[in-house]
């Protein structure tokens, strides 16, 4: 080839690159602009863990010990004693060391009565290492502040206004799907 | 037979210079460092040093019960996280006995091919910035994001999700998943024209590519290379095919390969997947059973049965396997992960002495290995 030929080669491919760029100059911009637009977080997704209290401000946590046993990276402490009134136990510590951490929402897959959650929160870039390890009193401000959740064994739950806590619609649900087709066929069938 | 660990200059010759490339080379994707003798532009001599990242990955889950192991197995090779799970899983599944319901085999292969057009589409993007292109890199990064955000509705994390697991997967998907998988296909399968026209066709990437780091077909089987380098060799091994796995034997698919073994070739193999993945992934949102159970019945503690078992799968770089020695407690007596990247990367001493050192980065890209996978 001579070198005509292939300086032509070269500028007609500079040419094909460019006009391939050029279709897709006048999309909207793909990025979100982030401290003014927050994103979306679905429910499922493992940002931060947080501990979920009773409608009337008694623990969900039953002191099991499930999710300190099922923790890969063994961050979860919990210390409990026997309940003076009744059965089962109370408990007295819950240590969570987001710090060491591995977010893979194990505890909350294993936690039998939905105390242990995924919320949304996601910004926790601090100063001090230290205020990431978080004491019960910090998980429960968690939990109070979030306003929609997810645990396997009651699925995605929400907080209303008034403080109550509900049932998520099937919309939002993972598994939610069965329900929306048996809905869909019965609105057909009616 | 063992060669040389690191490279000292050759008394009397003046005329070698040697030079370290990494650890901390952009262009060697993680922490690789390899030792170059230079003649000039020529590679006389490389030795690639690797370790940097070791984390003692197979150590620290003869420490673990089954369940949590299936975290650690996702930080292997990071840039398809999901992937990894799978060995290590089908192999204890084999040993409890578990029957994994057609739903979540299907899931499973969904996710499975959405990552692995997730991560060939960081290497298109990673490997064209090597070679100078920067616009790849900004369309792939963007397309790849769209995969990230199905994934995160509802296996819970972009990355690395820990999602699969024994018996089927860890929850159902979420309502608009395979709506928005056939959503993603379109837009994807509108782009690849452009990423071919941006890349393949493209006569300036052409004379980076064509003949150079040329692998002949036996070289790659002696080095025990995998996935699309020793299909860009003209070998058409793929474990999907070869060993299949989950819902591949009711899929129907090409595996895609070319005898030149040049980056070019694998450049071409690595495209052609990804056209394949989404034929895959279209079939089996054909297929999959819209509602019904997404895990099987599994014991509340995991212990199998004593015995070793292997189970290999084809991530995005290649043959990635698990060997599990159970001795019937709660706690593995050994796992061993063989990966596709350390294979792979065994070959730089072949392919690199003899090309341009400008070629040694083009080679390192086209091999795409993950460091995270590599060290473990």
């Amino acid at each position: 080839m001579s070198l005509f030929a292939e300086v032509w080669e070269a500028v007609k491919a500079v040419a094909t690159g460019l006009e391939t760029v050029h279709k897709r100059v006048r999309q909207p911009p793909a990025t979100e602009f982030y401290p003014y637009k927050k994103p979306e977080i679905p429910p499922v997704s493992v940002q931060f863990l947080a501990l979920i209290q009773n409608e009337d401000g008694s623990d969900r946590c039953v002191a099991c010990l499930q999710c300190e046993r099922v923790c890969p990276s063994q961050v979860i402490t919990i210390e409990r004693k026997r309940n003076p009134e009744g059965k089962g136990f109370v408990l007295e510590r819950f240590d969570l060391d987001f710090v060491n951490c591995m977010y893979c929402a194990n505890c909350v897959e294993a936690c039998p009565v939905s105390a242990i959650v995924t919320v949304g929160a996601f910004e926790h870039a601090v100063y001090d290492v230290n205020l990431l390890k978080a004491d019960k009193a910090y998980l429960d401000h968690l939990g109070r502040e979030a306003k929609i959740w997810y645990s396997p064994k009651f699925g995605v739950e929400m907080r209303t206004p008034e403080g109550k806590i509900v049932k998520a619609p099937p919309e939002m649900q993972p598994g939610g799907l069965a329900e929306l087709l048996k809905e869909a066929e019965g609105g057909e069938g009616a | 037979m063992r060669g040389p660990t690191t490279i000292t200059p050759v008394p009397g010759r003046t005329d070698e210079m040697i030079l370290n490339m990494g650890p901390q080379h952009p262009a060697t994707h993680g922490v690789l460092k390899v030792v170059l003798g230079l003649d000039g532009e020529r590679i006389t001599r490389a030795v690639p040093h690797i370790g940097f990242l070791h984390r003692n990955h197979e150590k620290i889950e003869e420490a673990r019960t089954y369940i949590q192991i299936i975290t650690y197995t996702d930080r292997m090779d990071y840039v398809s996280g999901l992937q990894n799970e799978l060995p290590f899983i089908l192999a204890v599944e084999d040993l409890l006995g578990v029957e994994v319901p057609k739903r979540a085999q299907y899931i499973r292969v969904i996710f499975f091919e959405l990552y692995r057009i997730a991560s060939h589409l960081v290497w298109l993007g990673t490997g064209m910035l090597d070679l100078g292109a920067i616009t790849p890199f900004l369309y792939t990064f963007r397309d790849r994001e769209k995969i990230l955000e199905i994934a995160e509705k509802t296996a819970g994390a972009r990355m690395l999700p820990n999602y699969f697991t024994f018996g089927g997967v860890r929850r159902d998907v979420h309502p608009e998943f395979f709506k928005d998988v056939a959503a993603f296909l379109d837009f994807f399968e509108s782009r690849l024209p452009d990423y071919r026209a941006l890349v393949l066709d493209s006569p300036v990437f052409q004379a980076r590519a064509v003949g150079v780091g040329v692998l002949p077909k036996e070289r790659a089987i002696a080095r025990g290379a995998s996935g699309p380098v020793l299909r860009a060799s003209g070998v058409a091994y793929d474990v999907r095919k070869a060993e299949p796995y989950d819902a591949y034997p009711e899929l129907e698919f090409e595996v895609p390969t070319r005898p030149e073994g040049d980056v070019y070739a694998r450049f071409w193999v690595r495209f052609r997947e990804m056209e394949e993945s989404v034929k895959i992934i279209r079939q089996a949102l054909e297929k999959v059973p819209k509602t019904g159970p997404y895990k099987g019945k599994v014991p509340p503690r995991i212990k199998p049965k004593p015995g070793a078992r292997y189970r290999a799968v084809e991530i995005s770089r290649g043959h990635l396997g698990a060997y599990v020695v159970s001795d019937g407690s709660e706690y593995p007596l050994r796992i061993k992960h063989r990966s596709p990247s350390f294979a792979n990367l065994q070959l730089i001493p072949d392919l690199f002495v003899g090309a341009r050192f400008a070629d040694a980065i083009a080679i390192l890209s086209s091999l795409d290995p993950v460091f995270g996978e590599v060290d473990r």
